[in-house]
């Protein structure tokens, strides 16, 4: 393709290009999805899951969403191995910032951090780019507006209101893009992010993993009954909204998408 | 009997200068020469010299002017800083109007002692590490930060000299009015109310006896003076002008920069204090 | 002339520290916490030499802390009680050695087993029933023989460590403003309200 140009990683191409970053772009296109949502007063990080082998033992295998201090949360898609590592140093660094100036770390600092060592990888030679992309949640100390933030491989980052990366992110951030509202209770948070999931992940609750952060409080993992039950009532209101569509416009595609659509306009 | 005399009227403390030195020191200068103001001294090397505090610590290569007297303390209304403005080297007054109060930002005071000059460029570099915070995090550093910065700074530079008695006074939205105390051993303390430098033990006695938190602002700045006022009267190491300011919410306000004289003149003529000294010619 | 004391019972440690925080002569500050939890069930106390002190209990703090949170669990109080004697033991050959003294107590999260670490500057670790460290030794270890007994409960233990304040009191020749006491049991860390307004006269 881009005869040579894609081999170092501090070389410019012609028209402006570093393919390694646009690379990455693609393990991170590769990974499962993860999505955030903020609601009014909480924020929740959503995550598509391997099935898992019959022989692998689920119980410690680590997960993609992880805790970079108590107060902020990370989820990544893209190359698991990779991730380990940048989460490792946003750990470092959260206890570094906390024992020098006093403070837990902000939503915003951590992520440009980790948006900073992302971009480091991307402009000296001998390495390779971080192949992830992250979403960050979390409250920043005596602050209860929650955050969500995404970085990237190139060391982009950017704040979201709702946002989705890895396998098939364009669907589910369209679907969020139609869905989403300001000012979401703690409920219909949690039902968006799955609902958005759903849009992907065929296979239902078991390959669903879900993390809820509220101020002040410690991190919440969804336990699989409770995305069960959540599952289990989008499903039923999709096909009552199906078949409400089949006797009201009878020939009409039987979406719910199509559905949201038609309200809007 | 005389060496017997001699023995036991030493003064209290270690003698810090070898004889010559303090000769060297003492000695006025011829007065119908015309001078400038230098160290009473032929030779300048000499001068180093009784800087140099050989005695007390053979690495420490520079013998640091300790005199000063600055307090802050917090109460209702915010924090008052005090300090004096008199610099020493040993027994030299090498100015009376050194601002001992120093401005790193306008919601930020740090206050010196010790070394004049490790306090002006650490606290030069503190205001710039807080500029640099603003810029970064979009909102001003907290005093904690502050202080913590300074503390780790100093530490870092531990047993090689510095010499410093600091404290950081600010009020930031997080934390409401904040003060702290830093040292060169790298001791940082929170707290309501600190005197550092030689005329501490000055200061806090008339500080203590009448400090409360629910001071008035106008109580609370006669206060502050007042203690640097008893400060000066009695350590010879501090004098000159009484710096004072207040730190509020929107940051701080300069109360004056005071000559003592005449405040010590007022207090004793007016209020009866300082009954020790006289006014009359005798 | 600070003041530490550590005594463990049935199923708690108590960890205590003097409030005042001196410099030369003066009394900078009576309420001073010389202690830093480590994670959920480890207490460090600290006493040594100004600066270096404060320092080097958030530096183990924090590693701590960064351990708790790249594994998702905490250490406990033996392990982190060997890793601070590393961290000393290296130091005191680096060329600027912290000069701290140390007490650890915990709670085992697993065995809820109570227990007390006693370091010096020196990097000397012993696990004991009772400790302190500083001119406190000398008046408190004699009064812990008598009394302690390992299976006391908190109140016995609240008891004995009152014994050991009085006579500090009593007899030190400096005003150490009184005592900052924590206790650790298998619930976390708590801080004890300590009555420190008594005069204790000395007959």
């Amino acid at each position: 393709m881009a005869s040579g140009y894609d081999r170092a990683l501090s070389v410019f191409s012609p028209d402006g290009h570093v393919f390694q970053v646009e690379y990455a772009l693609e393990a991170v296109k590769r990974g499962t999805c993860a999505v955030g949502v903020k609601g009014k007063d909480i924020v929740v990080l959503g995550c598509e899951k391997r099935s898992a082998m019959k022989l692998q033992d689920t119980r410690i295998t680590p997960s993609k969403i992880g805790l970079v201090d108590t107060h902020v949360c990370l989820a990544f898609a893209g190359l698991n191995a990779d991730a380990r590592i940048l989460v490792d140093k946003a750990r470092l660094e959260a206890q570094s910032h906390r024992l020098t100036v006093e403070d837990p770390v902000t939503i915003e600092y951590i992520t440009k951090y980790v948006a900073g060592v992302q971009q480091r990888y991307t402009q000296s030679g001998g390495v390779r780019p971080f192949g992830i992309s992250t979403l960050i949640i979390g409250f920043d100390p005596n602050d209860k507006t929650p955050k969500l933030y995404q970085t990237e491989p190139s060391g982009i980052y950017s704040a979201w209101k709702a946002n989705a990366i890895g396998r098939s992110s364009k669907t589910v951030r369209e679907f969020l893009e139609r869905n989403h509202k300001d000012d979401m209770d703690r409920e219909a948070t949690i039902k968006l992010t799955i609902k958005s999931l759903l849009e992907v992940v065929q296979t239902g609750a078991k390959n669903i993993e879900i993390a809820i952060m509220a101020p002040g409080k410690l991190i919440e993992m969804l336990p699989v009954e409770d995305i069960e039950a959540y599952v289990k009532n989008i499903e039923q209101e999709k096909v009552e909204e199906a078949a409400k569509k089949k006797t009201g416009r009878p020939g009409t595609g039987n979406t719910s998408i199509l559905a949201t659509r038609a309200a809007d306009e | 009997m005389d060496t017997l005399v001699a023995r036991y009227s030493q003064p209290m403390f270690e003698k810090e200068y070898s004889e010559e030195d303090q000769l060297e020191l003492c000695q006025p200068t011829p007065s119908l020469s015309l001078k400038f103001a230098m160290p009473p001294i032929a030779q300048p090397s000499a001068w180093l010299r009784a800087a140099t505090d050989d005695h007390a610590n053979p690495n420490c290569p520079i013998k640091i002017a300790h005199g000063t007297t600055t307090l802050a303390f917090r109460f209702q209304g915010g924090i008052i800083v005090a300090t004096d403005s008199r610099a020493t080297a040993g027994n030299w007054i090498a100015s009376q109007t050194v601002k001992k109060v120093i401005e790193i930002n306008n919601c930020l005071l740090g206050t010196m002692a010790g070394g004049a000059a490790d306090c002006q460029y650490w606290l030069a570099y503190l205001g710039m590490q807080c500029r640099l915070h603003e810029l970064r995090h979009k909102r001003r550093i907290s005093v904690a930060a502050a202080s913590k910065i300074l503390a780790n700074l100093v530490y870092s530079y531990k047993g090689m000299g510095l010499s410093m008695g600091t404290m950081c006074a600010g009020v930031t939205p997080q934390e409401g009015p904040a003060l702290y105390y830093i040292d060169s051993d790298g001791t940082r303390l929170s707290g309501n109310l600190f005197c550092v430098g030689s005329g501490q033990t000055f200061a806090y006695g008339v500080l203590d006896a009448e400090y409360r938190y629910d001071l008035t602002e106008k109580e609370a700045l006669e206060l502050g003076s007042r203690s640097i006022l008893a400060a000066t009267h009695r350590d010879a190491y501090s004098g000159g002008f009484i710096n004072l300011y207040h730190v509020k919410e929107d940051g701080w306000v300069k109360h004056g920069f005071s000559d003592t004289n005449p405040i010590f003149w007022k207090t004793k003529l007016e209020k009866g204090e300082f009954s020790n000294v006289t006014s009359e010619l005798v | 002339m600070e003041v530490l004391l550590g005594i463990t019972g049935k199923d708690f440690t108590l960890v205590a520290a003097s409030k005042a925080a001196m410099r030369g002569a003066t009394i900078l500050k009576a309420s001073d916490d010389k202690t830093r939890a480590l994670n959920k069930h480890t207490l460090m106390a600290f006493s040594g030499e100004a600066g270096d002190t404060i320092q080097f209990a958030e530096y183990i703090q924090a590693n701590a802390q960064l351990y708790s949170m790249r594994n998702n669990i905490d250490l406990s109080p033996s392990a982190v009680a060997h890793f601070v004697r590393g961290e000393l033991a290296s130091s005191l050959r680096s060329r600027k050695p912290y000069n701290v003294n140390l007490l650890l107590g915990g709670v085992d999260p697993i065995t809820d087993k109570p227990s007390l670490y006693w370091l010096d500057y020196l990097a000397s670790l012993a696990p004991l029933p009772y400790a302190a460290h500083g001119y406190a030794q000398y008046y408190c270890l004699s009064i812990l023989d008598k009394h302690h007994h390992p299976d006391i409960d908190y109140e016995q233990g609240l008891k004995i460590l009152r014994m050991c304040t009085d006579e500090l009191k009593r007899r030190l020749p400096i005003d150490f403003k009184g005592m900052l006491v924590k206790v650790i049991t298998k619930d976390g860390i708590k801080e004890v309200e300590y009555d420190d307004e008594a005069r204790i006269a000395c007959p």
